[in-house]
C-alpha cells in the first residue's frame, strides 16, 4: 500500500444504456498524491466523470477499491459516507449547481451547517471564503443576479469553505467564456500553489489542462498514461 | 436547513399561497362543524343531575294534564315542581323566533338558581302577573328595558283577532351555566292559563313539569316513582334526567355527528389532494438541488426532513390561519347562530383536533416527495440537467 | 388558427400525476355534492310527486301543517256536508273525512328514538285515496277496533311494526293487522281508526279535513272563500300543495348544505387545478413560445389553455358523475324538520342532478383555468424561448 492520499485498485464499472452494457472503466489502477492539482482527460465516454465521482463517494465500482486520505470508501455506507463527504470532499460543477432560492453568503454557508459550528464560526468561514474567491461584495446576492463565472466563483467558495482534504472539479470551465475559464482556472492554481490544496479536474480542453501539474489520460477505461509538468 | 424550507415556498408564491388557501378555508371549516357538535354536546353535558323533566310518552307534541302537577308534588323525593310550556310565538315578524315559556314564577326561580338577575328583580317578576323575564341577549336584541312593555304574537296559541299578547319587562337576566340560554323570554303560567280559558273555554294542558329533586333523595326511584304514578292514564309520561331530555332534540335533527364527520371527510380529502399535488410539484422541481445537497454531504435523512418540512410549513402556515380565523370570528358566528342555536363556542379540544389533522396532512403529503428525494441518487439526480 | 385540442390531450398526459389528483379532487367534490343534491331530490320528490291535485286538505286557517291544526268534529261535519266543491261517490255521499294526527315516540330497531306519525282516518279515507294506499299484507283494521295498520317502510325500521305486533300508544294495546304501500310520506305512517286514535291519545279533536274535489275547481278561490267563512273558517290547499310545503325546511336544508360544502370542496379544487395549470404552462413556456412565434396569437392560446382546464373540469365531473350514480334508488331516512317526524326514502339521482354537478365541474375548470391562461396568452415569445 503506498501512501498516495487517492488510491484506486483494479475499479471497473458498467453501466446500463438503452439495452447494451457499457463498460466505462475497466479495470483501473491510479495513485494520485496529497498537494497536486490532476487533470483528468482523455475521449467522451473514458470514465473521468466516473472516476471524480467514485472519489468523492458518490458512485461505486462494481469491483475494486478505491482509498481517500486512509479511508476505503467502499465500507462506508449511508450516512457515514455522507458524513464522509462533507468533511473531506468539496464539489465544483460544470453547471455551478448553486440553490438559487439562497443568497452567495448562504450557498457558501450551506456545507458548514453540518459541521458542528456555530452561527458566528459558519459566518465567518463562509466570508473568508468568498474573499478568498474575491466575492466578498456580492455576498447577498443571488445566483439570479450574478454572471457564470461569478456563480462559479461562488461554487468554488462552497467547495472549500468546509477546507476539505480534495477538491473534485467536473468540468469547471465548460459553461464559461474564455476570460472567466482562465481566471476559474487561476484560482484553482492559486488554492494549489498557495494553499496546498489537492485537486482533482476532468477536462477536455487541453488549454484548461495546462493549469495542472499532472495529467491523467484515460482511454476505454484505463490509464493511458501519466503526464507530469512541472513540481509543485 | 429552515431557512432552505421556508425559501423553497417563497419561490412559488401563488402555488404556496393557493395551497395555504385551500387549507385555511378547510381548517376553519373543520373548527367550526366541530364546535357545532360541541355545542349541541355541551348543553347534554352542563346538565343538571338534581333536575328532572316530565314530558309525555307518547309525543313531544302532546301535553298533560295540569292536575298531575299536584301529585307529582306529594312524591316523596321531590322537592318543588314548575311548570314548562313552550308557548312559540314571535315578536312583531315571525323571523324575530327565539324561545317563550309559560311558567310558575317562584318555582322557576328556586330550581334555577343559575339565572342572575342584572336588571330589575325577581320579585317584581313573580309578583306581577303580565310580567315577563328576558334573557340578556335578547334584550339587547330589541332594545328592551325595564318596564317596556313588549307585544307577543301567538303562531300556537293565536288570539282570534290575530292580536298580541301584552307583557311588562320585569328583570332581564343572565345564565351562569350553559344550562339555561341568554335568548329565553319567562312569563308567568297564569297569564297563560287565563288567556287561553278566556279563547277556548277551557284551561290548557301543560307541556312539560320539570322536578327538583331534594338533596337526600335519589333521582331514579324519583323518576321511576313518577312514571308508575300515571301508568293508567290519561296521559302516560316518561321522566328523564335533563341531560336525556336536552340529548332527544340534539337525535332529533338527525345524527348530526355522522352528517358532519361526512362533511369533514371530503373537504379532508380535498386539502389532502390539494396539497400532495403542490408536493409533488415541488418535490420534482427540486430534484437537482436535492442532487446538489447529497453532493455535498447531507445525508439521504435530511433530504427527506427537506421535502416534510415544506409540507409541514405549508399546512402549519395554512392551518394556523385557518384556526386563528375561527377564534377570531367566534363571536360574530354566535351572535349570527344565537337564534336558533345558542352558546357556540370553540373549545381547546377542537383546537388540538384541527392541529392533528394539520400536522397529518402535512406529513401525508410531504411522504411521496421526501420519500423519492432521500432515495434519489446524487449522481442522477444532477445529471438531469 | 387555433390550437389543436390533441396539444392539450397530450399535455395533460404527460404530466399524469398532477392531471390525475387535480380530476380527483374535482370529482370528489362533484361526488359530494351530487350525492346532497340526490338525497334532496330523493325527499323533495317523495312528497311532490305522490300529492294528487284532486284532494284537498283542510287546516285550521294560520296552521302551516296538520300537527298545528285542529278541527272540531261539528264544524269538520258542517264543512263535509255543505261545501259543493266536494265530489260525491255513487251514493251521494260526500267523499270527505276527517283525520287525525299525533308523531309519537317510537324506538328505532337498532336503538334509539324517533318520531313517526300515527294517522287516524275514517274509512272514507281510503276510498278518498284510492289506490294511493294499498294493502299488501294482513287487512284494514275494522272501525273503532283496537287495531292498526303500519305503512310499509316502516316495519323493519321502527320496533313493534310488523303484522302481529302489539303497539302501546299511551295506555292502549294495539294490534297491526295490516301492512300498506303508499308511493309519498304514507308509507312511513301508523293508521288507524280515527276515534279509538283520538281516545288513546287523549286528543279533543281530528287535526283536518280530506276531500276529493270535482274537477275543475279552483281550490285558490276556493281558499279565498273559506278562509274567512264565519261559521268554518278553513285554510284549503291541494294535497300536493300541502306535501310540497312540508318539504321547505328539510330541502331548504339540504340544498344548503350541498352548496355550502361545493364551494368549500370547489375552492381546495379550483386551487388544485389552478396549481397544475400554472405548473403545466411553466414547464411548457418554451413550447409557447415557440407557437407564438409561429404565429399563434395569444386569443386562441389562452382559448387553448382554457380549453385545457376545462378538459380536467369535464373529467373530474364525469368521475363524480359516476361516483355518485350507485348511490340511486338506496333507502335511506331523515328528519322531516317540518313535522319532526322520520320519513323514508331514497336517493334520487335525477338528470337534473347529473347537470348540475358536471356545470359545476365545468365552472371549477374555468376559475382554475383562467388565470394561468391569461398568463400563457401575456408571455412575450422572446423571452419565452430563452428560457431553456
Amino acid at each position: 500500500m503506498s501512501d498516495a492520499m487517492i488510491q484506486v485498485r483494479a475499479v471497473t464499472k458498467s453501466y446500463q444504456r438503452g439495452g447494451e452494457t457499457l463498460r466505462v472503466l475497466d479495470g483501473l489502477d491510479l495513485d494520485m498524491e496529497e498537494g497536486h492539482f490532476y487533470a483528468l482527460m482523455g475521449p467522451s465516454g473514458s470514465g473521468k466523470t466516473t472516476l471524480l465521482n467514485m472519489v468523492g463517494g458518490l458512485d461505486r465500482p462494481d469491483s475494486g477499491d478505491v482509498f481517500v486520505a486512509g479511508e476505503h470508501l467502499s465500507e462506508l455506507r449511508g450516512a457515514d459516507l455522507s458524513n464522509w463527504r462533507a468533511d473531506n470532499v468539496g464539489f465544483v460543477f460544470q453547471g455551478f449547481n448553486l440553490l438559487t432560492v439562497l443568497s452567495a453568503q448562504k450557498n457558501v454557508e450551506l456545507p458548514l451547517t453540518l459541521a458542528p459550528l456555530s452561527r458566528a464560526q459558519r459566518r465567518e468561514q463562509a466570508a473568508f471564503a468568498l474573499e478568498l474567491v474575491g466575492m466578498a461584495d456580492r455576498a447577498s446576492h443571488r445566483p439570479g443576479q450574478l454572471s457564470g463565472g461569478q456563480e462559479q466563483r461562488v461554487a468554488i467558495a462552497r467547495a472549500i469553505a468546509t477546507d476539505p482534504k480534495v477538491i473534485l472539479a467536473d468540468e469547471p470551465t465548460g459553461d464559461l467564456d474564455r476570460a472567466s475559464a482562465d481566471q476559474i482556472l487561476q484560482l484553482l492554481q492559486r488554492l494549489n500553489q498557495e494553499f496546498k490544496k489537492t485537486i482533482l479536474m476532468v477536462t477536455h480542453d487541453p488549454a484548461a489542462a495546462e493549469y495542472a501539474q499532472r495529467i491523467v489520460h484515460l482511454d476505454k477505461g484505463r490509464l493511458e498514461r501519466l503526464e507530469e509538468k512541472g513540481a509543485p | 436547513m429552515v431557512a432552505l424550507v421556508f425559501r423553497n415556498l417563497l419561490k412559488h408564491p401563488i402555488r404556496s399561497l393557493l395551497t395555504i388557501g385551500s387549507l385555511t378555508i378547510a381548517i376553519f371549516l373543520l373548527c367550526f362543524l366541530r364546535s357545532v357538535v360541541t355545542t349541541l354536546e355541551a348543553g347534554i353535558a352542563s346538565a343538571d343531575s338534581r333536575r328532572l323533566w316530565v314530558q309525555s310518552a307518547v309525543s313531544l307534541f302532546v301535553d298533560l294534564p295540569t292536575a298531575y302537577q299536584a301529585k307529582i308534588d306529594a312524591v316523596p323525593g321531590v322537592e318543588r315542581t314548575c311548570k314548562w310550556q313552550w308557548f312559540g310565538g314571535y315578536y312583531k315578524e315571525p323571523s324575530n323566533f327565539f324561545a317563550q315559556f309559560a311558567v310558575d314564577p317562584d318555582e322557576l326561580i328556586t330550581i334555577w338558581p343559575e339565572v342572575e338577575v342584572v336588571a330589575g328583580s325577581k320579585e317584581a317578576f313573580a309578583n306581577q302577573r303580565n310580567s315577563c323575564m328576558v334573557g340578556e341577549e335578547l334584550a339587547q336584541e330589541f332594545g328592551w328595558k325595564v318596564g317596556d312593555q313588549v307585544p307577543i304574537i301567538g303562531a300556537l296559541f293565536p288570539r282570534p283577532d290575530g292580536s298580541a299578547y301584552m307583557f311588562d319587562v320585569a328583570a332581564i337576566y343572565r345564565p351562569t351555566r350553559a344550562t339555561v340560554d341568554s335568548r329565553t323570554f319567562f312569563f308567568h303560567w297564569k297569564f297563560h292559563a287565563e288567556s287561553q280559558e278566556a279563547i277556548t273555554g277551557s284551561a290548557p294542558n301543560v307541556g312539560v313539569f320539570v322536578i327538583k329533586v331534594a338533596q337526600d333523595a335519589d333521582p331514579t326511584s324519583v323518576m321511576a316513582t313518577v312514571d308508575g304514578l300515571f301508568e293508567n292514564g290519561p296521559q302516560v309520561v316518561q321522566t328523564t334526567t335533563e341531560a336525556e331530555f336536552n340529548r332527544q332534540f340534539v337525535s332529533m335533527v338527525g345524527n348530526v355527528p355522522k352528517l358532519l364527520s361526512f362533511i369533514g371527510g371530503g373537504v379532508f380529502i380535498a386539502i389532502l389532494l390539494a396539497c400532495v399535488n403542490t408536493m409533488l410539484m415541488a418535490g420534482r422541481e427540486q430534484v437537482r438541488d436535492v442532487g446538489i445537497m447529497k453532493a455535498l454531504g447531507f445525508t439521504d435523512g435530511s433530504t427527506f426532513g427537506l421535502l416534510i418540512g415544506q409540507s409541514l410549513a405549508l399546512c402549519g402556515l395554512g392551518g394556523g390561519f385557518g384556526i386563528l380565523i375561527a377564534l377570531g370570528a367566534q363571536v360574530p358566528i354566535a351572535t349570527l347562530l344565537g337564534r336558533f342555536f345558542p352558546g357556540f363556542r370553540i373549545l381547546p379540544e377542537t383546537i388540538f383536533l384541527a392541529i392533528g389533522v394539520t400536522i397529518a396532512v402535512g406529513l401525508l403529503a410531504g411522504i411521496v416527495p421526501g420519500r423519492s428525494a432521500s432515495r434519489m441518487r446524487a449522481v442522477d439526480a444532477l445529471r438531469r440537467q | 388558427m387555433l390550437v389543436p385540442v390533441s396539444y392539450n390531450l397530450r399535455s395533460l398526459w404527460v404530466r399524469r400525476s398532477s392531471t390525475l389528483l387535480t380530476i380527483i379532487g374535482i370529482g370528489a367534490t362533484v361526488a359530494v355534492l351530487a350525492g346532497v343534491l340526490s338525497l334532496q331530490q330523493g325527499f323533495a320528490t317523495l312528497f311532490a310527486e305522490s300529492g294528487r291535485t284532486d284532494v284537498a286538505i283542510f287546516l285550521r286557517p294560520g296552521a302551516t301543517n296538520e300537527g298545528d291544526s285542529a278541527f272540531r268534529k261539528d264544524k269538520a261535519q258542517r264543512l263535509i256536508k255543505t261545501l259543493p266543491e266536494i265530489r260525491s261517490d255513487e251514493n251521494e255521499q260526500p267523499l270527505a273525512g276527517m283525520e287525525c294526527y299525533v308523531a309519537v315516540r317510537r324506538n328505532r330497531v337498532g336503538g334509539g328514538e324517533t318520531n313517526v306519525p300515527v294517522r287516524g282516518v275514517e274509512q272514507r279515507s281510503f276510498d278518498i285515496y284510492g289506490d294511493g294506499i294499498r294493502i299488501v299484507g294482513g287487512r284494514r283494521f275494522k272501525p273503532g277496533a283496537d287495531e292498526v295498520i303500519v305503512g310499509a317502510k316502516l316495519s323493519d325500521r321502527i320496533e313493534d311494526c310488523r303484522l302481529g305486533d302489539v303497539i302501546v300508544l299511551n295506555t292502549a294495546p294495539l294490534r297491526v293487522v295490516g301492512i300498506f304501500e303508499s308511493d309519498g310520506p304514507f308509507a312511513s305512517e301508523i293508521w288507524g281508526d280515527l276515534d279509538r286514535m283520538l281516545n288513546a291519545l287523549q286528543r279533543p279533536s281530528p287535526n283536518r279535513v280530506v276531500a276529493q274535489l270535482n274537477d275543475g275547481v279552483d281550490v285558490e278561490e276556493l281558499n279565498e272563500r273559506v278562509k274567512d267563512d264565519k261559521e268554518v273558517p278553513a285554510k284549503v290547499m291541494t294535497e300536493r300543495e300541502y306535501l310540497t310545503s312540508q318539504t321547505s325546511a328539510l330541502s331548504g336544508t339540504l340544498l344548503f348544505l350541498g352548496a355550502f360544502l361545493a364551494i368549500v370542496m370547489g375552492t381546495a379544487a379550483v386551487f388544485t387545478a389552478t396549481n397544475t395549470m400554472l405548473a403545466a404552462i411553466s414547464s411548457r413556456t418554451h413550447e409557447i413560445g415557440i407557437l407564438l412565434a409561429a404565429g399563434f396569437r395569444p386569443i386562441p392560446i389562452f382559448l387553448s389553455f382554457l380549453m385545457e382546464a376545462l378538459l380536467l373540469g369535464l373529467l373530474g365531473g364525469l368521475v363524480g358523475c359516476l361516483l355518485s350514480l350507485p348511490l340511486n334508488g338506496i333507502e335511506t331516512g331523515a328528519t322531516n324538520f317540518n313535522t319532526f317526524t322520520e320519513v323514508a326514502f331514497a336517493f334520487r339521482v335525477t338528470p337534473v342532478v347529473l347537470m348540475t354537478a358536471v356545470t359545476f365541474s365545468l365552472v371549477l375548470g374555468l376559475f382554475g383555468g383562467a388565470i394561468p391562461a391569461w398568463r400563457a396568452a401575456r408571455m412575450v415569445p422572446v423571452d419565452a424561448l430563452r428560457r431553456r
